[in-house]
């Protein structure tokens, strides 16, 4: 049984398209990217996922079950962070947590709300209302957390950290998973999704263009070649025309900076007509890849069925 | 742990919010509560009352209207006392709590942000809805008994030289009561349909658009056949005062239009994606 499975869905509002045609599903102790620009679809998802959109056709599941708009489908089990937390700013963050956490038969959560606290170097007994951005963001760590959910639907869960307790989240994120949650992590931050996600993928315009383990999606940018010539020797001018793919990035005197697509073998070929000193193929980071896939062009067709399961992707990894 | 979890009602949010909504409660009964005292205060005394009845001469006769009409005049004391029942700042008190408590449970926490925690949780729409209900009807309904206990005590503070009919005013205040919560059912309707500015805007307009319209139609003989349009038109004072029957059919309007607008909310709130 798979932990989250979503079929052909759809979303409009009114005549706009919130996301069309989206089927994928995670399994469980999975943690799964979630990547996309600002209205690509990402919180419709989420949001239907939750019960809390009617979806204009398709279907989630949760956990096996059909999660019904507006009925609480297995929510006493999952952990949900929403992209923009709010919470009762007259309230203490301890009051509002163990408020929500009784709303779900979570009675038993303030050793673990302490231990998260801590973790995350939150006050509790402070008015939420007097908490910065940042740490009312840790209050929404410690409720997604704090009853030790099967599942994690993170929506955007590090959007206003400092460094380290990003570290913090991932680090719970990872712990989670290992034992045995399932965790759909919608972020921004690609580097993150990178740390700890196995698959991911990646909606434009609502629509689902990649659905892969995360090193394929790196493996499909472009990627770097610098190339340093012996002390003396004037760097070549590239013969773009000669070599299709690859691109001049910066050029010095002594030194080229290339990005090429494919094959590195016409490139080596070429260059071994110079006295090359010594290369180095930086590392194509998840950024780069993934800003690729938007300006792509032309727009892009929806991917419809699952292109590669966990377990591939655990074995690419 | 089953797969299928039924969700029980959630007792705790209906705590959390009657605990956030009773400091407000309680100032309004006790406003009103004193109110009461202070109008049998007032009319217990036929100096008092004299004076009273030559001030609202003088005003335009609707204002008379508003406060009683005729049964406003020395030796009716019933009909004075019921001055504290139709007076505008109790009506307005009332639609401060009417308007207000839905409005800000349902479309307040939906603006904050907080109804996408609360509904992240084992707290069905419905679920939600009924608590808001529960403590929009249950509050309206207690302000109006706390309005008959102030004439209570009131009438017992002073002496008004002959019996005061109290069961009248019993009935009159549940007669009221109804037309309070149904009140608040309109405003429950409201507040799963709109936004909060919306919802509050539509409620006091319908309020008060009635609140006029029964007043001329009161007023003016030629609009009388508009007085059944109107909500205040199903709490007759002075003929519960003369009858001993209760007012069946007037009740029956009244629950029915609760029942009505709650339901419909209900409906909407349920089947409508929330601006979260």
């Amino acid at each position: 049984m798979k932990a989250l499975e979503v079929t052909s869905l759809t979303k409009w509002y009114g005549s706009a398209r919130g996301i069309e045609d989206l089927s994928f599903d995670i399994a469980k102790g999975e943690i799964f990217g979630y990547l996309g620009p600002n209205g690509s679809g990402k919180t419709t998802t989420i949001r239907c996922l939750m019960g809390l959109l009617r979806p204009t056709s398709g279907q989630c599941r949760v956990l096996g079950e059909r999660v019904v708009p507006g009925r609480a489908t297995q929510h006493t089990r999952i952990g949900y962070l929403p992209g923009e937390f709010s919470i009762w700013p007259r309230l203490t963050a301890r009051r509002s947590l163990r408020i929500l956490a009784r709303l779900g038969h979570g009675n038993k959560v303030d050793k673990r709300q302490e231990e998260l606290s801590e973790r995350l170097d939150l006050a509790l007994g402070r008015r939420a209302g007097a908490l910065s951005k940042g740490n009312r963001q840790k209050v929404g760590v410690v409720y997604a957390f704090q009853h030790q959910p099967d599942v994690l639907i993170l929506d955007e869960p590090t959007i206003g950290l400092d460094p380290l307790v990003r570290q913090v989240v991932l680090e719970l994120i990872r712990e989670s998973a290992e034992a045995g949650a399932t965790v759909l992590l919608s972020s921004h931050d690609l580097s993150e999704v990178a740390a700890v996600c196995g698959r991911a993928a990646i909606l434009r315009e609502g629509r689902l263009v990649e659905l892969t383990s995360i090193s394929k999606i790196v493996r499909q940018g472009q990627r770097r070649l610098k190339v340093w010539f012996a002390t003396g020797t004037q760097a070549p001018h590239l013969p773009v025309e000669q070599l299709p793919g690859v691109r001049l990035i910066q050029q010095d005197s002594g030194s080229l900076h290339l990005a090429y697509q494919g094959s590195i073998e016409q490139v080596l070929k070429w260059l071994a007509q110079y006295p090359v000193d010594r290369i180095s193929t930086p590392e194509t980071s998840l950024e780069e890849a993934f800003i690729q896939y938007y300006n792509k062009n032309p727009p892009p067709s929806a991917i419809t069925h699952r292109d590669t399961g966990p377990k591939e992707a655990a074995d690419e990894q | 742990m089953s797969s299928k979890i039924h969700s029980p009602f959630p007792w705790t949010l209906l705590r959390f919010w009657t605990l956030r909504i009773l400091p407000i409660w309680c100032l309004i009964a006790f406003v009103i509560f004193l109110f009461q005292i202070a109008v049998c205060g007032i009319v217990h005394d036929n100096e008092s009352v004299k004076t009273l009845l030559q001030f609202l001469d003088m005003l335009p006769s609707f204002i008379k209207t508003a406060l009683g009409g005729e049964g406003l005049k020395i030796g009716n004391v019933s009909g004075l006392i019921a001055i504290g029942y139709n007076h505008p700042l109790v009506l307005t008190l009332y639609m401060l709590f009417a308007v207000g408590v839905p409005t800000g449970l349902l479309a307040g926490e939906v603006q904050k942000g907080t109804m996408e925690l609360i509904l992240s949780r084992q707290a069905t729409k419905t679920h939600i809805y009924i608590c808001a209900g529960l403590i929009t009807v249950t509050g309206m309904f207690a302000l109006v008994i706390v309005m008959f206990l102030g004439t209570v005590a009131g009438t017992n503070l002073y002496d008004f030289g002959k019996a005061v009919p109290l069961y009248a005013f019993f009935k009159i205040a549940i007669n009221g009561g109804v037309l309070a919560s149904a009140v608040g059912g309109i405003s429950l309707l409201a507040a799963a349909c709109f936004r909060r500015n919306i919802a509050v805007g539509l409620t006091v307009a319908y309020l008060v658009v009635n609140y006029f319209v029964a007043i001329i139609a009161e007023w003016w003989p030629q609009m009388k056949w508009l007085r059944p349009t109107t909500i205040f038109y199903y709490v007759h004072g002075p003929e519960i005062f003369n009858e001993s029957a209760w007012p069946i059919g007037d009740l029956c309007v009244l629950i029915s239009l609760l029942v009505v607008s709650t339901l419909l909310g209900g409906v909407i709130w349920s089947r409508r994606d929330l601006p979260l």
